[in-house]
């Protein structure tokens, strides 16, 4: 049987304890339930699908400073030297690594600058043939780059005039055609399209058009480059460990720094966020278990004030079930309250976070569920006590406490 | 209506065994009036405790109704005092956060009894203590002897035929204690039995039978044959 208006009458008359842990409960879904947007946000962000196979690659960078080779020709015979080591799949020269933070992009447009035109920005890599196998990457129609186009200088002379680019940057640029056999612009450099790739990242996954990639065969590394190696991912620690001694063995008067896997490099750029999300779920684990402290606390609290209370009521002829049912009702009812109120805080702050923050506005489905959470973590919180006070003996009615 | 048969009660802890009752037998007939006596720690408190199914006994046998307590579980003895048994405490034992009317109205919701009847029942109650116009008071607003006499209101709202009392006047002055122990004596004289548990030699004489409890057994049996067992003879 709920006593629902004895209750609520009995709350409203003393009802310090219960205002004050109707407002932590308000406070703990308010910022809960945003905490745990942000978080879902942040999860999906960080295990995005990058269209590489990341534990397969790894990358490094190489600088020279030996004046008695040329770069170009040195780096062409460190790509036949690492394609040839037992264990890899494929190498290749890449201007910078996908997914670490670091690389270029500019507008790519279907008319040559100035002429006004449908562009759209895009990321880019300088790179070789080798590349789409080196990277895992599957093409979406069209073909890889041949040796023949694969521009490799060490002057700003000769220009690539081929692309490969992603199928989410074709369908911006030509969403009505197919891209294959259209020409784009990099300024006012002409680039065919001989393929489209179906899903490749750029080098910052936190861009807003982190899927509008190009690849474009040149290759023109100074006194510094980078390399791609893609291994069976069973030697890839293996190989990462001798890289260096293999690439001194090529050539010597060079420093080889930054060996990592590509999912190390990408963890790299995720750091903060990372931080962040640990950081968020900590900070709500916290918030959730001094709640449910709070209310175990409270309740404890509550049953010892009213040992003699709970006694009498046993005496008057109330069950086991019906103390416990009295108490759940009790924080039943708190709790609603704190959770009404929480949910329209919580809405009131995520619309300060989307004002702020640039933060999605915050759906009522993580409200809702974390209502739910709270209003259940409650009444288990309260129900140890429940059943502790459901023991308390009638005869405790007849003593003097 | 009450009959214990040897019981006893033991508490045991490691180092020692106290038996506060020992082979207590007792029969208490409808519509008595008896006035347990008895020094402190003789076991008065134990034998109500029993009586009132607060405590189980360790031994023996006891019928209240002709209801083989030792035979129930926790919740039958629940609704066994709820729906046989009224209280009346030392202490009053009020729930301060209830008004007069949510206090007697306790018993009653246990009981599954629905509104309109309860609000009868209460209206009733308090009117027979003289405090109808009190209903949305709480308890810390009356005196003493009016907690009480909603306290026996709330014993009374269940319709009990047995009544058990602790102490009844214990925190009361004398003016007070006579009201209520008149108020007992009114409830006995329309019905029901009522034992009651008492320090006070006074208020125990004018209870028509007295037994006194000493180191946990029946010590004395007093028999007052007063206008009760009259009532009673007159009745048959």
């Amino acid at each position: 049987m709920l006593e629902i208006k004895p209750i609520f009458h009995a709350l409203c008359r003393s009802k310090i304890g219960a205002l004050l842990l109707l407002l932590q409960i308000a406070i703990t879904t308010a910022i809960v339930s945003n905490a745990a947007f942000i978080i879902e946000d942040k999860v999906s962000y960080l295990s995005q699908e990058t269209g590489y196979p990341e534990d397969e690659i790894f990358s490094f960078h190489v600088m020279l400073f030996g004046g008695d080779v040329s770069s170009h020709q040195q780096f062409e015979l460190d790509e036949a030297m690492l394609r040839g080591l037992p264990g890899v799949i494929d190498a290749a020269y890449i201007s910078n690594t996908p997914l670490s933070g670091s690389g270029s992009a500019s507008d790519l447009s279907i008319n040559p600058a100035p002429e006004p035109g449908l562009s759209a920005r895009t990321s880019y890599f300088f790179t070789d043939d080798h590349a789409l196998n080196t990277l895992g990457l599957e093409l979406a129609a069209g073909r890889n780059f041949n040796e023949s186009e694969v521009i490799v200088t060490d002057n700003n002379e000769q220009r690539a005039n081929v692309t490969i680019i992603t199928q989410a940057l074709a369908d911006e640029l030509f969403p009505d055609t197919d891209a294959v056999g259209k020409t784009v612009y990099l300024g006012d450099i002409a680039l065919k399209i001989v393929g489209t790739i179906k899903k490749a990242k750029g080098p910052w996954l936190k861009d807003s058009r982190p899927d509008s990639v190009a690849l474009i065969p040149y290759i023109n590394p100074n006194i510094s480059g980078n390399f791609i190696v893609r291994t069976d991912a069973s030697q890839r620690a293996q190989l990462t460990s001798t890289i260096e001694d293999e690439m001194l063995k090529n050539y010597d008067k060079r420093v080889i720094v930054r060996v990592r896997g590509l999912d190390e490099a990408k963890e790299s750029y995720m750091a903060q966020d990372t931080l962040m999300m640990r950081m968020l779920i900590v900070l709500i684990t916290i918030l959730v278990l001094v709640t449910a402290l709070g209310i175990f606390g409270l309740t404890l609290f509550n049953i010892s004030k009213r040992t003699k209370q709970i006694g009498t009521r046993r005496a008057l002829g109330a069950r086991k079930s019906a103390i416990i049912s009295y108490f759940l009702v009790e924080n039943a009812m708190i709790c609603s309250i704190g959770l009404i109120l929480g949910c329209i805080a919580a809405l009131l702050l995520g619309q300060l976070l989307m004002q702020h923050f640039s933060i999605a506005a915050l759906p009522t489905s993580y409200i809702a569920g974390t209502a739910i959470m709270v209003f259940v973590m409650s009444l288990l919180a309260v129900f140890g006590p429940a059943r502790r006070a459901a023991n308390i003996s009638p005869s405790i009615a007849t003593r003097t406490i | 209506m009450l009959k214990m048969n040897n019981i006893s009660k033991l508490y045991q802890t490691e180092m020692v065994q106290t038996h506060a009752l020992r082979d207590f037998n007792l029969q208490v007939e409808e519509g008595e009036f008896i006035a347990v006596t008895g020094p402190s720690g003789s076991g008065k408190t134990t034998f109500l405790n029993i009586a009132g199914m607060l405590e189980p006994f360790s031994s023996g046998e006891y019928l209240l109704d002709g209801i083989d307590v030792g035979k129930l579980n926790d919740n039958q003895r629940a609704d066994v005092r709820n729906q046989k048994i009224g209280f009346i405490f030392q202490g009053f034992n009020l729930i301060p956060d209830l008004n007069l009317y949510e206090n007697i109205e306790v018993p009653l919701r246990y009981r599954g009894i629905k509104s309109a009847e309860r609000k009868r029942r209460i209206e009733q109650c308090l009117e027979q203590v003289g405090l109808a116009s009190r209903a949305k008071h709480l308890p810390q607003q009356l005196s003493g002897g009016q907690q009480q006499r909603v306290a026996i209101a709330r014993a009374l709202a269940g319709e009990p035929r047995f009544l058990l009392a602790d102490e009844p006047t214990g925190n009361l002055d004398s003016l007070m204690a006579r009201q209520v122990m008149e108020l007992l004596e009114q409830i006995n004289r329309d019905g029901a039995t009522i034992v009651m548990v008492t320090h006070d030699p006074e208020l125990a004489r004018r209870a028509p039978r007295n037994i006194q409890v000493v180191d946990g057994q029946l010590a004395d049996f007093t028999l007052y044959q007063g206008a009760q067992n009259l009532r009673n003879v007159a009745g048959a």
